[in-house]
């Protein structure tokens, strides 16, 4: 039995004037895998996420969700309605947190399932305690982004994530915005979803993360797929030279 | 050598009483005003940000000229030329508080555009990707964070509308300036009068001024 992927790529290219950022990538996510995306600067990783996360519309090609095209360049009508259905399925996690300042913990965890999904409040603050203490938050439920660490806040911006039950959760260099060392709660909290079997595509310079918990890797340069292996077998042996290149970054 | 013998009793009594009268018109109409500037300011902003192109070009055109052509002018011109262009005669306080709301919509419709663009983008796409609709997103999470930002230049406004409302004198609006001049010329001391207006308005405009100031940095360390 052929599985159908959770949410798929179909020969995407995006072009933002002259400027060609994706060229024809295909790239299929299926259930509990956890694709990690490395690849140089400017190589169209983002753009890549956000045409996923229906925050940009691909040029070429479509993106298609449980078997239903969510995003074309026409944005048909139907296409539309069913991205409307589909919304709430595909979670995000940003690289700058993007937590909503006048808010505090816990109405930044409620306000969707609330005005999205018109869960009752009791019910939705219960689940977004339930989140918070996952993520180990539960104490700051109250408090404000902006009296939060950079690695507290990223936590909550998951927890936010995950408060509408994503099929899907993206992540873009959920890490990169932070210190060293407040990095490995943010890696322990994404490994730990992982382990919980989240569906996952994670953006990311973190290549121990990408080696020891990616089923798989895609390695991207200048707008395209150039290279994918499964999980761990892409740093042992990596088949193209730019792959190659790309990696000795990383070995010193 | 400065021989002038000051007379600070002509600004006493009956004198007194005739500036105040005219001090409490004075933040009368600038506090109407600045409610009708919010207001006007709100329509050329939407008319600004419109996505029908002539509403964006009656906003901008209407914009450029208010904030390109002198107060005094404007004023003149809607208590003259209004008058002989409808047919109507304005009482000349319609005239200065209509005239002055258009000017300070002008600069007010700025303020609410730089007030929503300075919510990052990343905020409503937060919103975006977890659902919340257009309307939703600009009421829950772009308004609220815009009208932060904008309540301390609203505020500059008004001391702004104290000092502009002086203008009125020469349309022969009865607040503080005008009851001045009208003063100097019965008690031939322009020099006690015009002082003490001065005070008024500096009394009344530097600690809100400067109240502001304060607000204004407690906000950027949020
Ligand atoms: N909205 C946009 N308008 C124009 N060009 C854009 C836009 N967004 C991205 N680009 C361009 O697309 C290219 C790829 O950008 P993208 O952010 O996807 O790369 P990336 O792989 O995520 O890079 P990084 O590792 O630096 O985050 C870049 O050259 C960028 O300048
Ligand atoms: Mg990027």
């Amino acid at each position: 039995m052929a599985a159908t992927p959770i949410i798929v790529a179909e020969n995407v290219s995006k072009r933002f004037g002259e400027n060609q950022v994706l060229t024809r990538v295909s790239l299929p996510v299926m259930e509990r895998d956890v694709v990690c995306v490395v690849g140089p600067s400017g190589s169209g990783k983002t753009t890549l996420l956000r045409c996923l996360a229906l925050l940009e519309v691909p040029s070429e090609g479509r993106v298609v969700m449980q078997g239903l095209p969510i995003s074309t360049p026409e944005r048909s009508k139907q296409v539309r309605s069913a991205a409307r259905a589909v919304r709430s399925d595909i979670g995000m996690v940003f690289q700058h947190f993007n937590l909503w300042p006048h808010m505090s913990v816990l109405e930044n965890l409620i306000e969707a399932p609330v005005r999205v999904k018109k869960l009752p409040k009791s019910e939705a603050v219960a689940i977004a305690e339930k989140l918070l203490a996952k993520v180990d938050l539960l104490d700051k439920r109250n408090a404000y982004p902006g009296r939060l660490s950079g690695g507290q806040q990223q936590r909550v911006a998951i927890a936010r994530a995950l408060a509408m039950s994503p099929k899907v959760l993206l992540f873009d260099e959920a890490t990169s915005a932070l210190d060293p060392e407040l990095r490995r709660e943010v890696l322990l909290v994404m490994r730990q979803l992982a382990q919980e079997g989240m569906t996952m595509l994670v953006v990311t310079h973190e290549m121990g993360f990408a080696r020891q918990v990616g089923t798989r890797t895609v390695f991207m340069d200048k707008g395209e797929i150039v290279e994918e292996a499964p999980g761990a077998a892409f740093f042992e042996k990596p088949k193209t030279e730019r792959a190659q290149r790309f990696l000795q970054q990383f070995e010193e | 050598m400065f021989k002038y013998q000051f007379r600070w009793d002509i600004v006493s009594g009956d004198n007194l009483d005739f500036l105040m009268s005219g001090l409490q018109m004075t933040l009368i109409v600038s506090a109407i005003t600045l409610v009708l500037a919010m207001i006007a300011g709100l329509v050329i902003a939407l008319l600004d940000m419109s996505r029908f192109p002539p509403a964006r070009w009656v906003g901008v055109t209407f914009g450029e000229i208010i904030r390109n052509t002198p107060i005094l002018v404007q004023l003149l011109w809607v208590y003259y030329v209004l008058p002989i262009v409808f047919g109507v005669r304005i009482e000349s306080l319609t005239a200065l508080i209509v005239g002055l709301s258009l000017y300070q919509g002008a600069f007010i419709s700025e303020v609410y555009r730089s007030g929503i663009q300075s919510v990052p983008r990343g905020h409503s796409e937060a919103a975006q990707v977890l659902g919340l609709s257009p309307l939703q997103n600009f009421m829950r999470i772009v308004l609220p964070q815009a009208i932060r930002m904008t309540l301390p230049p609203l505020a500059s406004n008004f001391v702004q509308l104290i000092k502009f409302s002086s203008l009125g004198a020469v349309i022969s609006v009865s607040e503080i300036t005008r009851r001045g001049m009208e003063l100097s010329s019965t008690t031939f001391r322009p020099l006690e009068i015009f002082t003490f207006i001065a005070v008024v308005y500096f009394v009344i405009c530097w600690p809100l001024a400067m109240g502001i100031r304060v607000w204004e940095a407690k906000l950027r360390n949020r």
